[in-house]
């Protein structure tokens, strides 16, 4: 079986069973940093709490991009997500080809393979446009 | 802190020359600015060269094939603003009185850079470059945020790239020369939708070079001191802080500090070369610049106010879209560009009367940074 290996340590973890972004929150002045932080990067505190940010976003920005790079082969879409908690990041966003894109549009995380490396397979978060479950129909 | 002169800039020809060692380009320019400055190598007492791609020391190998060694020589890298900070540090070293005179270098062999046919990622290990970010991603998620939100079509933005490669059929310097359509820009093989390959700077070989004195000094070599007014260097803010990508927050605040240095407004400046490394960099620019209120800049592209005969000719060099982009030599390119035409020695691209130019650059991607750099010189005759 392959060996699946994160893409990096300590940005995303499974909490009841479903994938989130692991985050932290100043207890001082509230601001939310992804990845974690040592000491807030606003007001200096060290009291800052890990917590696992939300799973959906809305689509802020995006682009299919059409020249390779390190990992990926055109065409790729990537975009800015931003999350409830008031921060944007940047993601591979995946089933765009479904499901067209568009500004605002309602987003959710996923985690899946990103790349192979030697023997493994490289995971990572990336952001899928939020689907609404029909009733009865099994996605 | 004393008042500081350019006497004498030069460059190479920007292009693509895979064949050029950048101590040849390096050389060409710097041999260019002492001779435009009557300036002898031996007179020169220290020297920044900026440079991303090529390796070690390029500095002292290109001011070695021009008799100067045996000194202060400073090597710079900050992405695409490199340029722009070697010659701020060059300012300072002859403002502060550390130094009288000095020659700041700026050079890049894109063709031959290990990301030659790449898109420009950031540095190593970088999470959002792991992801797949490169330059191109990052200013096309702005440009379709900024259309979207504001309204803004792929017709109009291409118009800045028209005017900026009509600029470079007159400038000598430039490595395009040749005149596009709207519809051939937009209709290029799209890169990072929705910016399309003519919406982009080239890759670019080149360099460019400066000769900084003291004011007093200056007075040796020339009748005709460019003095530097203001000079302004920052980096990029956290991204939880930057309200709207459709916008620079950087630049805004870089040219607010510039234009309060210089006791002057940009109701003063007749003369631009602005970062126009995307066709739509240079419509948000305006704005950032404080040339106009949001909502107008496409009317100074439209109405040909930013046109080389308009009042506030932007890029009459034809900008990094025409005249090319060697990233670390551009700052210093914008530099020599300014001078020549408050000079009046910009031949066929000269803009009438100009007194104060304005040169602007911006550059580096890093996660969870609006950008790497961004510097604003303001230079008056």
């Amino acid at each position: 079986m392959t060996t699946r290996v994160p893409f990096r340590e300590g940005l995303f973890e499974k909490v009841s069973g479903q994938w989130t972004l692991v985050g932290c929150r100043c207890k001082q002045c509230g601001q939310i940093f992804f990845p974690v932080r040592e000491w807030c990067l606003n007001c200096s505190s060290g009291d800052l709490e890990r917590v696992n940010l939300g799973r959906n976003g809305k689509l802020y920005s995006f682009t299919i991009v059409h020249m390779p790079s390190e990992h990926f082969e055109p065409p790729y879409a990537v975009g800015w997500i931003e999350l409830a908690e008031g921060i944007r990041i940047f993601s591979q966003i995946r089933g765009w080809q479904e499901h067209p894109l568009g500004i605002g549009m309602d987003m959710e995380i996923a985690v899946e393979k990103l790349w192979d490396e030697d023997e493994k397979e490289i995971i990572g978060y990336t952001f899928r446009p939020y689907v609404v479950k029909q009733r009865g129909v099994k996605q | 802190m004393r008042e500081v002169a350019i006497v004498g800039v030069g460059s190479t020809v920007f292009g693509k020359f895979p064949e050029k060692a950048l101590d040849e380009l390096g050389g060409e320019a710097a041999r260019a600015a002492l001779k435009d400055g009557g300036v002898e190598p031996r007179d020169i007492q220290f020297g920044y060269c900026s440079n991303l791609y090529g390796g070690m020391v390029i500095g002292q190998a290109v001011l070695r094939d021009v008799g100067i060694t045996d000194t202060e020589i400073t090597n710079i890298e900050n992405a695409c603003a490199g340029g722009a900070t070697a010659f701020r540090k060059g300012w300072w070293d002859v403002a502060s009185g550390l130094y009288d005179i000095g020659i700041v270098v700026g050079v890049e062999s894109m063709t031959t850079s290990p990301i030659a046919g790449k898109l420009i990622p950031p540095a190593k290990g970088d999470i959002s470059g792991e992801l797949g970010m490169n330059m191109v991603a990052r200013f096309a998620l702005c440009q379709r945020r900024y259309m979207d939100v504001f309204g803004v079509s792929l017709k109009q933005i291409a118009k800045v790239s028209v005017k900026n490669h009509h600029n470079g059929c007159l400038n000598p310097y430039s490595q395009y020369k040749r005149e596009l359509t709207i519809e051939e820009i937009i209709n290029s093989r799209p890169i990072c939708e929705p910016i399309t390959l003519l919406q982009c700077c080239p890759a670019t070989d080149g360099a460019a070079a400066v000769i900084l004195t003291s004011l007093d000094v200056a007075k040796k070599y020339t009748n005709s001191p460019i003095v530097i007014a203001a000079s302004v260097l920052k980096s990029g803010d956290y991204t939880y802080r930057w309200q709207d990508a459709a916008f620079s927050d950087m630049t805004y605040k870089c040219a607010n500090e510039a234009y309060e240095m210089a006791g002057l407004g940009p109701e003063d400046v007749n003369v631009c070369e602005l970062h126009d490394a995307f066709a739509v960099t240079e419509l948000q620019h305006y704005v950032e610049l404080g040339f106009c209120e949001r909502g107008e800049e496409v009317r100074l592209i439209e109405e040909g106010i930013t046109a080389i005969d308009g009042k506030l000719p932007v890029n009459a060099s034809g900008g990094l879209l025409s005249k090319g982009h060697p990233i670390s030599a551009s700052g210093v390119a914008q530099i020599a560009e300014l001078v020549w035409q408050l000079r009046g020695e910009a031949g066929q691209r000269q803009v009438a009367n100009a007194k104060v130019g304005l040169a602007h650059v911006a550059g580096g991607e890093v996660t969870e940074l609006e950008s790497g750099a961004v510097a604003v010189h303001i230079l008056k005759r």
